[in-house]
């Protein structure tokens, strides 16, 4: 099975290559050198972090509040509209990366550090410390292409993945470690996995309230954070 | 490594698999069926979780370990696809799909010579190669039943021999009989779009779909949860291949699944026949099956694959490929949208099945006159959530906002909070047409996991004749949508060139060896004991999908394998 094992191999530079785009591959000795830098900080400042700012399975504090902020942007909370740190996205982020998504490690690293760059550049300071008009104003920058100095993730394709996880973090179920006590799916009126509707629910021109929600873990109000 | 010796070898179990090792077992062979995936049953789906089935694929094939990569034309690199829309187990997409069960029009089996006969041959643009089937309406009409009866389909019938009956699609072919199993209940999308199709003068009617209205044969009737798109179903009322001929073939005592499998090659002599197939199994060994007949059957891609990797001396451009037809004519289908949003009343859009819920058949295939629009063929239009699935995250990554709310941060926000539940989206799922440089080959860069060079798919939909066909629809749609009583009407973006749902084509069949691969009973031309057989053989696509008429294709070859073939090997047709 030599031979097979080799093509296997090459499959997986090739698919890394693939996914990343070819400027990722360049910079590997760089994110290297990023990657102990980053993991010689102390890890242990999680509880310093503002309310919702949960992480400690990839994100180090730095990269954690930059999330923290980017994700309440794209989903601001205000009183009875739970937004991205009421339902805990940056804790469905950070799980999310050290397992499932952990092919998407290094497009994190280095999404965050070209959002940086392009902070200090612009605005001479970090993403975290922008008032939420500035961060407004990087962040559409970032949706319309128009940022600067981003090759590998583009400054798109950045923008879109954390907007896509800042969702998945919003509704997928608790037990992911994000729409805490069912907070996004109270946001939007989704009662969850019901095993049925009934054809009174079927005929109705309201809002389903006939039965709680149905989480995979039951009606829990304390979603499970594993890490 | 292993070898094994059987009547029939069938590669991949799915919506012609399932039929074919079912039939061909009762038929007193010996088959073996290979299967990719593994086995599930009803009791692994439950509960339901949108973002593991939905958002992360899992009844899907893993797109970094078994990668199809797409390009938009020759001249560019193809990049890997993010989504891969088939199925990856035993039963194969009929587990997780829609369950849509369109039996195919009349005039859809004759695109070509319909489009001369009424609008004149310069109708069809120069470089389609539309072509009519080798089979016709009527010669599939018993299999369409068939598959109706023994699967489990709910509908209703819009024309019983010849007599047009309204609530159903009027539109149809004739139909020997009513469906087995009345249609399923209209959500309040469907009532909403019924009511607005009436108005403007269509002809609405509840879809017709493989999940049971009552129950039938053993299996219980539908729960209206929701979860039909991308899930597989809780109580086995979706009438997937798993719980419909997977057990029929297990009976027969004639048929054993083999799951975890990659076939990677066709094995043939110097006589030119097919001796068997070689596949890697779960442990990584590397055997062989000898078999007397080879049937293919896997996703259209596979098809294509298959027949180039296993090119000999003898056979030089692959199997079956002596037409040089192999690979080309893809077909996918091009999914329009227009939102529907109410501010005075919710629909909750996430109850009942949940993909193409209520249809209108008025502007599919050539339902209407064509004559000066600029395009042939047409499309279904349905009504249904944003991506065919309605929990909140495909929602917040479909419902696209209307002009001037933005996607992101507070207004975006209350957007999606205040519509989530009120709104429908109408849905136009075009008949694009075959182009023969829209097409499967072997990408030479990219290998999966196996170390087989994956499937590169060169595709791009956006052609004048499907362009303008879509405007047109997004105009009808719009008008849907106000006829409905939406307070806000409005168009979803068109993506970009890629394929998208319903891949067709690659082993086109027809009547002449020379410009197709397969004959009607989706034998090869070439090999006359290697058999491909799902809608890679389609020739043109319709507007509807595909799965009826896959499955009623495989009842009628399964037929004529078991009833002539097995005492009189030799071609077919």
């Amino acid at each position: 099975m030599t031979k097979h094992d080799a093509a296997r191999r090459a499959f997986l530079v090739r698919a890394a290559v693939g996914a990343g785009a070819v400027a990722g591959a360049g910079l590997v000795p760089e994110l290297d050198a990023q990657m102990e830098h980053k993991q010689a900080e102390s890890p242990s400042a999680a509880h310093q972090h503002p309310s919702g700012a949960e992480h400690g399975a990839f994100f180090n504090h730095d990269d954690a509040v930059t999330m923290a902020a980017f994700t309440e942007r794209l989903m601001p909370g205000a009183p009875d509209k739970p937004g991205a740190s009421d339902t805990g996205v940056l804790n469905y982020i950070d799980l999310a990366l050290a397992g499932a998504y952990s092919d998407l490690q290094d497009f994190y690293r280095r999404g965050l550090a070209q959002l940086d760059a392009y902070c200090r550049k612009t605005h001479n300071t970090s993403f975290q410390h922008l008032n939420a008009a500035q961060q407004d104003e990087v962040l559409a920058a970032l949706d319309e292409g128009k940022a600067t100095g981003f090759t590998w993730p583009t400054a798109q394709d950045f923008f879109n993945t954390v907007r896509t996880h800042t969702m998945e973090g919003m509704f997928a179920d608790p037990l992911y470690g994000g729409n805490k006590d069912f907070a996004g799916w109270r946001l939007v009126g989704f009662p969850g996995a019901q095993a049925m509707f009934t054809p009174i629910d079927m005929q109705s021109k309201q809002a389903f309230t006939r039965a709680p929600m149905v989480g995979l873990q039951s009606v829990s109000s304390n979603p499970i954070r594993k890490g | 490594m292993a070898t094994e010796k059987t009547d029939v070898v069938i590669v991949g179990i799915g919506a012609a698999g399932g039929i074919l090792a079912a039939e061909l077992g009762k038929a007193g062979m010996k088959v073996i069926g290979l299967e990719r995936g593994p086995r599930l049953k009803t009791a692994d789906f439950s509960p339901h979780d949108e973002l593991r089935y939905f958002q992360r694929q899992e009844l899907r094939p893993n797109a970094k370990r078994q990668p199809v990569t797409w390009r938009p034309n020759a001249n560019v690199r193809a990049n890997p696809m993010s989504i891969l829309n088939y199925g990856n187990q035993a039963g194969g997409g009929t587990v997780h799909y829609g369950t849509l069960s369109w039996r195919f029009h009349e005039d859809d089996f004759r695109a070509r010579s319909r489009t001369i006969e009424r609008y004149g041959a310069s109708a069809i643009p120069a470089d389609s190669s539309i072509a009519d089937w080798p089979v016709s309406y009527a010669d599939l009409e018993p299999y369409y039943d068939r598959a109706e009866y023994e699967l489990g389909v709910s509908g209703k019938a819009g024309n019983l021999q010849g007599r047009k009956i309204d609530g159903g699609n009027v539109f149809e072919a004739p139909r020997r009989r009513e469906y087995p199993l009345p249609a399923l209940l209209a959500d309040q999308s469907g009532v909403l779009f019924e009511a607005g199709a009436r108005k403007l003068g269509y002809h609405p009617f509840s879809s017709p779909r493989a999940i049971l209205s009552e129950p039938y044969h053993d299996r219980p009737g539908c729960t209206y949860c929701g979860f039909c798109q991308s899930f597989g179903c809780h109580v086995g009322a979706k009438s997937s291949i798993l719980v419909t001929k997977l057990p029929e073939a297990d009976a027969t005592g004639n048929f054993k699944l083999i799951t975890g499998t990659m076939c990677y090659r066709v094995n043939t002599d110097n006589s030119g026949r097919a001796t068997g197939v070689s596949y890697y199994g779960p442990d990584g060994s590397d055997n062989t099956i000898e078999a007397e007949i080879v049937i293919l059957t896997p996703f259209i891609y596979d098809n294509t694959r298959l027949l180039l990797l296993s090119r000999t001396e003898k056979f030089p451009n692959g199997l079956a490929n002596s037409s040089g037809q192999v690979g080309k004519h893809l077909m996918a289908h091009m999914m329009a949208k227009v939102f529907a949003a109410f501010d005075d009343r919710f629909v909750n859009v996430y109850m009942g099945p949940s993909a193409q819920k209520h249809t209108l058949d008025d502007f599919n295939g050539d339902n209407f006159d064509h004559s000066g629009l600029g395009f042939i063929r047409g499309s279904q239009v349905s009504i249904g959530p944003a991506d065919l699935e309605a929990g909140p995250i495909g929602t917040a990554i479909s419902l696209t906002p209307p002009p001037g709310t933005p996607r992101w941060g507070a207004a975006y926000r209350d957007f999606l909070a205040k519509y989530f539940a009120r709104y429908g989206a109408i849905v136009a799922q075009t008949e694009n047409l075959a182009y023969a440089d829209q097409m499967i080959d072997l990408d030479p860069d990219l290998r999966d996991q196996y170390g087989l060079p994956a499937p590169r798919l060169t595709y791009d939909w956006r052609r004048p004749n499907e362009i303008a066909r879509v405007e047109y629809l997004m105009t009808k749609m719009e008008g849907i949508g106000r006829a409905m009583g939406a307070t806000h009407v409005w168009r979803a973006p068109l993506g970009p060139g890629a394929p998208g749902a319903h891949h067709e084509g690659g082993t086109r069949m027809g009547s002449d060896p020379k410009t197709s691969v397969v004959n009607r009973y989706g034998q090869t031309w070439d090999i006359p004991n290697l058999f491909v057989i799902g809608s890679s053989t389609f020739p043109s696509m319709s507007g509807f999908n595909p799965t009826l008429t896959i499955q009623a294709v495989a009842y009628m070859s399964a037929d004529a394998i078991a009833s002539r073939y097995k005492k009189n090997p030799g071609p077919l047709a």
